[in-house]
């Protein structure tokens, strides 16, 4: 068995979770491996080294193909996120109407730039190409809810709610 | 079985159905100069240099040769100026990586590349991906292709020092531009990628001459592949030198036993 090893930044893994997603949600199928990964990242806002050496050693995949699923697909993070995540669409329509902007405002007020997280983990800025909703560009997902049409205003309030938390 | 009538570089062959270009073309002596192929394992079409020009009827496309089954009566034309315009592209943004490889540097004279086309990105690695797969298919699944697109590189697992390497030594082997360092120092033997450490496996000290030699062997692991009734090997810790010393005077002691 891969040799688990904690790190003291990491956050306690709850072997229960664990057990929980991989064995009582998903049988241990590795079929459903990108799924049980998605049910990790719910629980810890990212990928824990050590819950993914865990998920390896349950579903017999070895560790790297986890590893590489985890950088292939944008939607993964093996660094923590914030407890709020503002998605700023940066598409060609949402750039035309000035998202380029927004991200800059972000930027001059919280100080964090594309993908990074402010120190009191309480957002991240995360630039995505495209959220398909190019009709009522420019959009803003904030913890998975979609603002269309939104302008600086939208993205004040959404700092503010984000700090009161 | 069903042959096809194949056109390769003017010439008529048969093929069989589900043959790549490439088998076909290394098997009647035509050359198509690859980097990412090994025939011992899945073709991956990665390093896009053995490109030719398919001939269908009126219609003409450009195919990788070693990964293109080959199910109809086609005409192939593998050393064309199309071809070989792409070919020199492709070595001129590789050299662009690599410009120390002697591999590449003939290519480079072969297509009359201009090396200095694009910044030297000072990197030392072409991305074929052999060691990936290799580590996957012979070792112990230690190397890997993380990220994606235009971050793309060979990685252990969180870029880490890996312990799951059996320092096999495939990725230092089949490495077309030789990026992959392995070093035995002090009892231990070190893969180097990019100059980083990836892995550092324990080498087996030998009984009889005190010399280290290849790596420690996880016995049961190996074991455990094979049926039941296999037989563990005896010398495990004496070197391939000294067991055969071991053995010619056993041979040697039975001879003079039986006089």
């Amino acid at each position: 068995m891969a040799g688990i090893e904690s790190k003291c930044t990491e956050p306690e893994i709850d072997y229960n979770v664990l057990n929980s997603i991989i064995v009582d949600r998903y049988n241990q199928n590795r079929e459903n491996l990108i799924m049980m990964m998605q049910a990790i990242q719910k629980q810890y806002r990212y990928l824990p080294i050590t819950a993914l050496r865990y998920l390896s050693d349950k579903v017999q995949v070895p560790l790297i193909k986890i590893f590489e699923i985890a950088t292939f697909y944008a939607s993964f993070s093996l660094k923590p996120k914030g407890k709020n995540i503002i998605n700023i669409c940066t598409g060609t329509a949402c750039h035309l109407k000035g998202t380029g902007k927004m991200v800059e405002h972000i930027t001059s007020k919280v100080g964090i730039k594309s993908g990074e997280t402010t120190p009191d983990m309480l957002l991240t800025m995360d630039n995505v190409n495209c959220v398909g909703a190019c009709a009522v560009a420019p959009v803003i997902v904030f913890n998975e809810k979609y603002y269309p049409e939104a302008d600086l205003s939208v993205i004040n309030t959404l700092l503010d709610q984000a700090k009161s938390e | 079985m069903k042959t096809l009538k194949i056109k390769i570089d003017g010439k008529e062959v048969t093929a069989k159905p589900d043959q790549t270009i490439l088998e076909l073309a290394t098997e009647n002596g035509i050359y198509i100069p690859t980097l990412c192929h090994s025939p011992a394992l899945e073709p991956a079409a990665m390093c896009r240099l053995c490109m030719v020009e398919l001939y269908e009827g009126r219609r003409k496309k450009f195919v990788t040769a070693c990964n293109f089954p080959l199910r109809r009566d086609v005409e192939i034309k593998t050393d064309t100026p199309d071809i070989r315009q792409g070919r020199k592209l492709i070595i001129e943004l590789l050299m662009a990586r690599c410009a120390d490889s002697p591999l590449l540097q003939g290519l480079a004279k072969e297509y009359g590349a201009n090396v200095q086309r694009f910044s030297d990105l000072k990197d030392d690695c072409v991305m074929c991906g052999l060691c990936a797969r290799v580590c996957e298919k012979v070792g112990g699944k230690t190397l890997t292709l993380s990220g994606r697109g235009v971050e793309i590189h060979v990685n252990t697992a969180f870029s880490e020092a890996s312990e799951f390497c059996i320092g096999c030594g495939s990725c230092v082997q089949i490495c077309p531009v030789n990026s992959i360092v392995m070093e035995d120092v002090a009892g231990e033997r070190i893969l180097k990628i990019h100059g980083r450490e990836a892995a550092r496996v324990k080498l087996v000290h030998c009984e009889m001459c005190n010399k280290h030699f290849g790596p420690v062997i996880d016995l049961t692991k190996v074991m455990s592949k094979f049926d039941k009734g296999a037989i563990p090997p005896s010398n495990a810790n004496i070197c391939p030198d000294c067991a055969r010393i071991k053995l010619a005077k056993r041979i040697a002691g039975r001879y003079y036993d039986t006089i």
